[in-house]
C-alpha cells in the first residue's frame, strides 16, 4: 500500500518509515510534520493510508482526519499516539485503529491489514470526547478535486444560499457543503455572530453597527466594502453583542 | 415486662419535684447550651463545601443494620448516662434505666426511621440544606414521640390525663436534650464526611503530581524516539536512555530537597537535550548562567518544569519551533530565574476592529480568554511549592506579551545548604 506518514517529531517518522520497510509490501510516497501538510500531501500523493500522530502544531490529527475524510477518494487513517487518555477511549468505542507509541512492528502490522475506512461520524464523536472538544482551525475547499485549506482566522462571514454555504476571506470566495447550523455550533457566537438567518460574521473582523438609509441595521466589517444586512429578528441580539 | 405503677408514680412525683429547680437549670445552663449548639449548628451551614460532584452524602445511611446498631449502642449509652445523672443510687435503678432506654431507644429508632424514609429526598438536597433538613426532622420525631409517650402512659394509666402538670417539662427537657445531642451527632457525621473527603482529593491530588511530573506523553514519545534511534545511532540513544534515568531519578526525589542551582542546570540540561532529540532542530535554548556562590541552593526541579512548560505551549505549536530564553544570576542573595519562550501565531487574533482598542492587554486578555492556557496548572504547581519553602519570600511573576511569555522566580538563598 501507498503509505503517508506524519508526525512532527522527526525520530518518529523515521522509526514507522524503518518498521514499514521491514514489513515489507509498503511505500512511504511522503511524509508531513502537521495537519495542514497531511491533508495537502494527501489531496496531491493519494496514499491508500495515512498514518498520523495526534498531537502536532497548526493542525492536529484529528481535524487533519476529518478534512481528509471529506475528499472524493478518501485515504485509511491509523492514529499513532503517545498517550491521549480521552482519545484512546473513544478509539476503543469506534472502533477505529490507532497505534500506541513506542510502536511495536507486528501490531503495526496488522494495522496495515485491517485497516479500514473511518466515518466522519466516528471522527466526530472521538473530538467530542475529547477533555476539550475542537473546533476546526480551517475550513477545507475542495477545488476540482484538489483540496485547499482556509485559515477560520482569516474568514469574514459564511453566507448561506440554497444549496451551498459561501466562505469569504479578505481576497476570497468558496463554496462549502456545510450548514450555517453546524458551523454556528461548532464555533459558538464568540467567534462567529449569526446576524441574518443566512448569514454569520466573525466577530473579530466587526468593525461597527450602523443604521442604513432604509433603516435596517447593516454590520461593517474590516477588509470589507460591503455592509451585510442584520435582520429584524437578529438585530436585538447583533446589538446586545455590540454593546459588550 | 413488669412495671410498676407505684414506682412510676413516684418518678412522676420527682418529676414534678425537679420542674422548679429544672426551669432555673434551664434558664441558666440548657438555654444557653442549646443557643450554643443551634449557633454552632447555623456557622455549619456556611462554610459547607459545595460538594455537588459527590456521589457520597453526608449521612450514613440509616436503611442499614450497621448504621442502625451504632444508633442503638449510642442511644444505650446515653439512657445510662441519663439515668446516672437523674437518679440517686437506689434499688429501683434498673428499672428506672428500663423505662428511660425504652423512651431513649424509641427516639433513637424512630429518628433512624425517619431518616431512612427521607433518605431519598436529603439525598438530593446539597449538603447544609440536608443538614438543616435532618435536623429538623430529627426535633420533630422527639416531639411526635414525647407526645405520645405522655398519651401511652394516659392509656396504661400511670397518669390521671393527658395533659400531666409536668407535661411542659417533659417537652422541653426532651426538646432541648435532643436539640443538643442531634447538633452534635449532625456535627460529626458532617465532620466525618468532611475528612474523608479531603483524605480522598488529597489522594487524587498525589496521583495528580505524580502524573504531571512523569508526564506520560513525554515518556512514551521519548521511548518511541529512543527506539527509533537504537537502529539508527545506538550511543544517542544510550544517551537519551541515560539521561532519562537521572531525570526520572530527580522527579521521584523528595520534593522538599535542596539542591546546589548548578545541579538543577544540569538535569534541566539532560531534560532539554531528551527534548532536542524530539523536536530536532525546532527547539533552540540561549543559557544565561551567571556566577552563584556555593551556598546557593533552590528546591530540586524548579527550572524543568519552567522550561517543559515553555516547550509545551511555546514551541511545540509552532511548525519552525523557537528559541527558549534561560537567565539565571544571583544579586543580593536572590535567585532570578527568567525563562521566556515565544507564543504561537494562532493566539494573536487577526486585528481587531475598532470597537476595542488595540492596546495589548486586551488582545493578550482575549487571546487566553479563547485558549486558557494550559500553562496556569503547572505554574501553580510551582507557585504552591515556593510558598511551602519560602513562605512570601518567593515571587513567581507572569508576564504575558501578543508572541512572548515570560516566568520570572525569585528565590532566596538560604544561609545553611539542607
Amino acid at each position: 500500500m501507498r503509505v503517508l506518514i506524519v508526525d512532527d517529531e522527526k525520530l518518529a517518522r523515521d522509526r514507522l518509515r524503518e518498521l514499514l520497510n521491514e514489513i515489507g509490501g509498503h511505500t512511504v510516497v511522503g511524509e508531513g510534520t502537521n495537519g495542514n501538510e497531511a491533508v495537502e500531501k494527501a489531496a496531491e500523493l493519494n496514499p491508500d493510508v495515512v498514518l498520523t500522530d495526534i498531537r502536532m502544531p497548526r493542525m492536529d490529527g484529528l481535524e487533519a482526519a476529518m478534512h481528509l475524510m471529506g475528499m472524493e477518494n478518501p485515504p485509511m487513517v491509523i492514529f499513532t499516539t503517545a498517550y491521549d487518555q480521552h482519545a484512546l477511549h473513544a478509539f476503543e468505542v469506534n472502533a477505529v485503529d490507532y497505534l500506541l507509541k513506542p510502536i511495536r512492528k507486528d501490531r503495526l502490522a496488522a494495522a496495515l491489514d485491517k485497516a479500514k475506512k473511518l466515518t466522519l461520524q466516528q471522527l466526530h464523536e472521538i473530538n467530542q470526547a475529547q477533555e476539550t472538544p475542537q473546533a476546526r482551525t480551517h475550513i477545507s475547499v475542495h477545488l476540482r478535486g484538489n483540496i485547499r485549506l482556509v485559515p477560520v482566522q482569516d474568514i469574514l462571514y459564511f453566507m448561506a444560499d440554497s444549496k451551498y454555504v459561501t466562505v469569504r476571506t479578505t481576497g476570497e470566495e468558496h463554496l462549502i457543503e456545510d450548514s450555517l447550523v453546524n458551523l454556528e455550533k461548532e464555533f459558538g457566537e464568540k467567534v462567529f455572530l449569526r446576524v441574518h438567518r443566512n448569514a454569520l460574521v466573525a466577530t473579530s473582523y466587526i468593525k461597527g453597527i450602523e443604521k442604513s438609509t432604509a433603516g435596517n441595521w447593516q454590520v461593517a466589517l474590516t477588509g470589507l466594502e460591503k455592509k451585510l444586512d442584520v435582520s429584524r429578528r437578529h438585530a436585538a441580539a447583533v446589538r446586545r453583542w455590540a454593546r459588550r | 415486662m413488669a412495671i410498676d405503677t407505684s414506682k412510676l408514680a413516684a418518678w412522676s412525683m420527682q418529676a414534678r419535684e425537679q420542674f422548679t429547680s429544672g426551669a432555673r437549670l434551664l434558664r441558666d445552663r440548657l438555654l444557653p447550651r442549646a443557643a450554643d449548639a443551634t449557633g454552632r449548628l447555623l456557622r455549619l451551614f456556611a462554610p459547607a463545601p459545595a460538594t455537588t460532584a459527590d456521589d457520597t452524602h453526608f449521612l450514613p445511611n440509616f436503611c442499614r443494620g450497621n448504621a442502625i446498631g451504632g444508633i442503638v449502642l449510642i442511644a444505650e449509652l446515653l439512657a445510662i448516662v441519663i439515668t446516672l445523672v437523674t437518679r440517686r443510687i437506689s434499688e429501683n435503678l434498673f428499672q428506672d434505666l428500663l423505662l428511660v432506654s425504652l423512651f431513649v431507644q424509641w427516639i433513637a429508632l424512630s429518628g433512624a426511621a425517619t431518616l431512612c424514609a427521607a433518605r431519598r429526598f436529603l439525598d438530593r438536597l446539597p449538603n447544609s440544606r440536608a443538614l438543616g433538613f435532618a435536623y429538623l426532622l430529627l426535633l420533630g420525631v422527639v416531639l411526635v414521640v414525647s407526645e405520645a409517650a405522655v398519651w401511652v402512659m394516659w392509656l396504661v394509666g400511670m397518669v390521671g390525663s393527658p395533659r400531666p402538670e409536668w407535661y411542659a417539662y417533659f417537652h422541653i427537657q426532651n426538646f432541648t436534650v435532643a436539640a443538643i445531642i442531634n447538633a452534635l451527632a449532625l456535627r460529626y457525621f458532617l465532620a466525618r464526611h468532611q475528612l474523608r473527603q479531603r483524605t480522598l482529593s488529597e489522594a487524587r491530588a498525589k496521583i495528580e503530581v505524580l502524573r504531571s511530573r512523569i508526564r506520560p506523553h513525554f515518556l512514551f514519545n521519548t521511548m518511541n524516539i529512543i527506539a527509533s534511534l537504537i537502529r539508527s545511532a545506538p550511543d544517542k540513544a544510550e544517551t537519551a536512555v541515560v539521561d532519562m534515568a537521572d531525570l526520572f531519578r530527580s522527579m521521584l526525589a523528595d520534593s522538599e530537597n535542596l539542591v546546589p542551582v548548578g545541579n538543577e542546570v544540569a538535569i534541566a540540561k539532560k531534560y532539554l537535550d531528551i527534548e532536542m532529540l524530539r523536536l530536532d532542530n525546532r527547539l533552540r535554548v540561549d543559557w544565561h548562567v551567571g556566577k552563584f556562590p556555593r551556598k546557593a541552593v533552590m528546591p530540586i526541579l524548579i527550572l524543568q518544569p519552567l522550561l517543559e512548560n515553555a516547550i509545551q505551549h511555546g514551541i511545540e505549536p509552532i511548525p519552525t519551533g523557537g528559541t527558549i530564553d534561560v537567565q539565571l544570576r544571583e544579586e543580593n542573595d536572590i535567585i532570578h530565574i527568567l525563562v521566556t519562550n515565544p507564543l504561537p501565531r494562532a493566539r494573536s487574533k487577526p486585528p481587531m476592529g475598532t470597537r476595542r482598542g488595540p492596546r495589548d492587554m486586551d488582545v493578550a486578555s482575549a487571546a487566553s480568554a479563547a485558549t486558557p492556557l494550559p500553562s496556569e496548572r503547572a505554574l501553580d504547581n510551582l507557585r504552591l511549592r515556593l510558598e511551602s519553602h519560602y513562605g512570601q519570600a518567593a515571587r513567581i511573576e507572569i508576564v504575558q506579551e501578543p508572541e512572548r511569555f515570560s516566568v520570572a522566580v525569585e528565590i532566596p538563598i538560604r544561609g545553611e545548604t539542607a
